[in-house]
């Protein structure tokens, strides 16, 4: 059974627009890819946030160093699978935060209700794909190894929020008709 | 306003351009090579009965280096942690040429077990490894050590078994899997609770990961603490501002 466009849900209806927002001018694309790259340097350095705090306090020049080691470290701890959603995660808040600026100019011209519509999906789903670094800053050590496939499932979870409300919000250039 | 006719075949190229090179940046660091670092093998080990200044109880732990060195590295660490081996194939070897062999520092080996459900288990083997040899051939010790870490798999912790901790046990020359295994049956509970005691000490210091370290002056009663695969020029500084103190 396949399902059409019309007969999926509203929010998936929404998400090729969403998704492809970045592309709409140059500004938006760069804005994606810069927020992107920054998105997943904080995920992947906040999966050990102690080190990454010594290590940026001792010598900011080795933020590199520190991005790679963690990555690597990333990879040999939760695999393909576990790398691949984060790198997925990051370039959704890449999209996102385009969608993010374009509602706030547009809040600040008509009402703030567009804004508060985003806000919360965007905060939860951050919350949720960072938990490693979350749990990792608040001492639970072994967290993530005794979370259902050691936090993968965590991630998925903050990836499929961060697309419902992505796709909720579909082009933030068009309103929707209830 | 059609937003759609806006996105151009130009951007769109640039932007599937760029996720890939994103992509491949991201695996090209992630499957980065081992280091070609000469394996390290300490020249002196010894035992001691003693709790240091810090709190640390050394009895039954690996002691790598000179007793009378003036600094301790107390050396935290979990054989299922790919970042333990990292700092065990790339900044120990250094730091074992430049600060141990010459007997300035002393490494204490002590189990954190925090990755997986093996870690506790590869911990007492550890423990019982070192304690069968530790005074006829603590060089064995060190091999069995090594092998540990170079079994890590390349990604998850399912690689650590019984199978596989008696397998290593078995080809490392020197070691009895008779003895160690007596050992674990024996001592299994007492080795447990002496390994929580010194994870307190680095609890009570907010080590929160492997690998950690505390670096103390024994003569000073000062003490300074990393916690990570620093590189060897941040562990260098840091030793020797602890030497110095």
């Amino acid at each position: 059974m396949s399902i059409t466009r019309d007969s999926a849900p509203a929010w998936l209806r929404g998400l090729p627009d969403a998704l492809g927002y970045p592309l709409t001018s140059d500004g938006r694309l760069v804005t994606a890819g810069v927020v992107t790259v920054l998105a997943y340097s904080v995920l992947v350095l906040s999966t050990f946030p102690q080190f990454t705090i010594q290590l940026l306090t001792r010598n900011p020049a080795d933020l590199l160093y520190g991005i790679a080691a963690l990555t690597r470290e990333t990879y040999l701890s939760v695999g393909w699978l576990g790398l691949f959603l984060v790198v997925t995660y990051a370039l959704l808040t890449g999209i996102a935060t385009t969608h993010a600026i374009t509602l706030f100019r547009r809040a600040r011209r008509t009402s703030a209700s567009t804004m508060l519509g985003v806000v919360p999906g965007f905060l939860a789903a951050g919350c949720a794909s960072c938990g490693a670094g979350v749990l990792g800053a608040l001492g639970f050590v072994g967290a993530m190894a005794a979370l259902p496939f050691e936090g993968n499932l965590l991630r998925l979870g903050g990836i499929l929020l961060l697309l419902f409300f992505l796709g909720r919000t579909g082009n933030p250039q068009t309103c929707s008709i209830a | 306003m059609d937003s759609k006719s806006k996105i151009t075949r130009r951007r769109a190229i640039a932007a599937g351009g760029a996720t890939v090179l994103f992509g491949g940046g991201v695996a090209y660091l992630a499957s980065g090579s081992e280091s070609d670092e000469p394996e390290y093998v300490p020249e002196t080990f010894h035992t001691s009965e003693e709790t240091t200044g810090f709190g640390v109880e050394l009895a039954g732990r690996p002691l790598v280096g000179d007793p009378d060195a003036t600094v301790d590295v107390y050396y935290w660490t979990d054989y299922l942690c790919p970042f333990c081996k990292k700092f065990e194939t790339e900044t120990l070897p250094k730091i074992g040429s430049n600060y141990i062999d010459t007997g300035d520092v002393r490494l204490v080996v002590l189990p954190y077990p925090n990755i997986g459900e093996y870690s506790m288990p590869s911990a007492v083997w550890s423990r019982c490894v070192w304690r069968t040899v530790a005074r006829t051939n603590p060089e064995a010790f060190w091999r069995w050590h090594e092998a540990a870490f170079d079994a890590q798999s390349e990604s998850g912790h399912d690689w650590a078994d019984e199978a596989t901790f008696r397998e290593i046990t078995e080809r490392t020359d020197g070691v009895s899997v008779s003895a160690v295994d007596s050992c674990r049956k024996s001592r299994g509970d007492a080795i447990r609770d002496a390994i929580e005691t010194n994870v307190g000490v680095a609890q009570s210091v907010e080590i929160r990961g492997t690998p950690g370290f505390v670096l103390y002056n024994r003569d000073a009663d000062a003490a300074g603490k990393l916690v990570g695969a620093h590189p060897y020029d941040t562990f260098s500084n840091a030793l020797d501002r602890v030497l110095e103190a």
